[in-house]
């Protein structure tokens, strides 16, 4: 349905980038922690300008109960299995990070107004396979691996759910964690055997908010972690040290030929880049480096917060964010050695360079993101995580989280905040409401995986 | 049977067996209250004890000035004594406090790795 043939998804990164420009956008908002006793939900956004709604959330899904508190999300397909005619991108599997609830989400019946198909119940994972605490979800060829950051009660590293294609439990994904004392987010390149995981922290460290101290105590992450994809267990361990305090989000370049990658080190604010040598060793450097900010409340300068990072679908710019000083930056990778930043815009924050845009005050910063296939639009949300939000946000309680648009201009590099976009989430229905994660029904940057 | 009272819901009373942790017994007895994991981990559900005493050993969530300024993890807490609290985020002031601004002290921190104060 969203590519030329057969299976789901592109043949190519660069048949993805010539995809038709995406109408729907599908967005968790959350009222878990904000003291709504309303369930989260799944908002479908009008992003097609020809609209009469564009701009609008145009419908709501409400998961059965309260207090799941949905985080991130994935496809139960995408361009891994395009080769694969009998699958279809139709399902996003959604996790309740606090009560270990995963939602399958049927997108495709109607595209408007998507369906709860199935729920994948928290306790029964936790009793089958020992986790909690569920984040990434990417498929793998037709199944589908889950991180999950602790074990049934909480306690760190956690591991990886394996669902089959009927969302059935088949057990833990992995044969052995090794050695691993935290997990977090992942990325895997096939045609280099590899994955790479990395570490938050145990969900009974991080759910109930965020302790500095913590840090010294090595309640969080400093690692990166190399897999041997097909054996399933880690194989290297890539101590980051200062620089890759809480490393966060792992991406590979989406050529699938490339062993280069990046992560962002949030609490460091440092882009790490790593890849494998022409000797097959991997290697990692620091290239980027956000300077913390002076602040006149804080006793310290304010870290940045790098809690995302996202590469383009054509593998020329990288985009990460600020969250704590309110900034999104891009960067020309051509070199992933030595990127050059690009463009810059303001949102929010603490620094205060923004507190308004396009008519409404942003509480929170730019936090999470996702860029069009064509790399030409990229929606951002200010919402990080309810207890955290609370600890550094705590106005986001009244007036609820924002999305705003950025053009991106691919050819010369440059952002630019849109005038005609704008989604105050603290208008909801149901009160001011935190928005998250989003995705396209047809597939995006933060998704689709080639074999 | 122990008595409940919720000082912010017009000092409502709930009578608890204490068989089950206050959430459930509140929720089942009709009090609307936020929650999340339901095993002491993830803070969503924290309440402020205002007098009366809790059991409250298998929460994992909150660190020694949490406790000291009396918050209470409802989905594992059971009632000791007669109680009263404050419930929902209303209840929340002291709960969660900016970690760079307002650092805390070795013996403030969660049970596993406070120090405790007479050996600072």
């Amino acid at each position: 349905m969203d590519g030329l043939c057969c299976g789901p998804g592109y043949a190519s990164p660069s048949e993805a980038v010539r995809a038709p420009r995406e109408k729907l956008l599908y967005t968790i908002a959350i009222y878990t922690g904000t003291g709504i006793q309303k369930p989260d939900y799944l908002a479908t956004i009008d992003v097609n300008p020809e609209s009469q709604n564009y701009s609008q959330v145009i419908h709501r899904l409400e998961m059965p109960g309260i207090g799941d508190e949905l985080h991130h999300m994935g496809w139960n397909a995408c361009s891994s299995c395009h080769g694969d005619e009998k699958m279809t991108r139709k399902y996003l599997l959604v996790p309740g990070v606090r009560s270990n609830n995963i939602y399958v989400i049927d997108t495709a019946t109607n595209p408007h107004a998507p369906s709860l198909h199935k729920v994948v119940d928290g306790a029964k994972i936790k009793s089958e396979t020992n986790l909690s605490g569920p984040h990434t979800v990417h498929c793998l060829g037709s199944e589908i691996i889950i991180s999950f950051l602790g074990d049934a009660k909480g306690e760190a590293p956690g591991g990886y759910l394996h669902l089959n294609k009927e969302f059935e439990i088949v057990g833990r994904w992995e044969n052995s964690m090794g050695d691993v004392p935290f997990s977090y987010d992942f990325w895997y390149q096939p045609r280099h055997n590899v994955m790479v995981s990395s570490e938050w922290a145990a969900p009974n460290t991080f759910m109930p908010g965020f302790d500095l101290e913590e840090v010294g105590h090595l309640k969080y992450g400093r690692r990166l972690h190399i897999w041997d994809f097909e054996k399933k267990k880690p194989i290297e361990t890539i101590y980051l040290g200062e620089d890759g305090l809480i490393p966060l989000e792992v991406k590979f370049m989406h050529d699938p030929n490339s062993s280069h990658g990046f992560c962002g080190a949030a609490l460091s604010a440092n882009v790490i880049h790593f890849w494998k040598s022409k000797d097959g060793k991997w290697e990692w450097e620091k290239i980027i480096d956000i300077d913390n900010e002076p602040h006149p409340d804080w006793p310290i300068p304010i870290p940045g917060v790098m809690s995302a990072l996202l590469v383009s679908m054509d593998d020329k710019y990288l985009y990460i964010n600020n969250w704590l000083h309110g900034d999104m930056r891009q960067y020309n990778i051509s070199d992933p050695h030595n990127p050059v930043l690009t463009g810059q815009i303001w949102m929010g924050g603490l620094l205060g360079k923004a507190p308004i845009v396009n008519g409404v005050k942003v509480a929170g910063g730019p936090q999470m993101y996702q860029l069009s296939l064509d790399g030409k639009r990229m929606y951002v949300t200010t919402s990080l995580f309810s207890t955290w939000d609370n600890q550094f946000y705590p106005e986001i309680r009244t007036e609820g989280g924002v999305m705003v648009m950025i053009d991106c201009d691919v050819v010369n590099g440059g952002m630019k905040i849109n005038k005609d976009f704008i989604l105050d989430f603290g208008k909801e229905p149901n009160g001011p409401s935190r928005c998250h994660e989003s995705r396209y029904p047809g597939g995006d940057c933060t998704s689709d995986i080639w074999l | 049977m122990n008595k409940i009272t919720i000082a912010n819901r017009n000092n409502t009373i709930f009578r608890v067996k204490g068989t089950k942790p206050l959430l459930s017994e509140l929720r089942s007895q009709g009090l609307d209250l936020p929650y999340g994991c339901q095993y002491g981990g993830c803070i969503t559900c924290a309440a402020k004890l205002i007098n009366g005493e809790v059991d409250q050993r298998s929460q994992v969530a909150l660190n020694n000035r949490q406790i000291n300024n009396g918050y209470v993890i409802l989905c594992v807490a059971r009632a000791k004594t007669d109680c009263t609290f404050e419930i929902g985020v209303e209840s929340h002031d002291n709960l969660y406090r900016n970690p760079f601004i307002d650092p805390l002290a070795p013996h403030e921190l969660k049970a596993d790795i406070a120090i405790s104060k007479d050996n600072n």
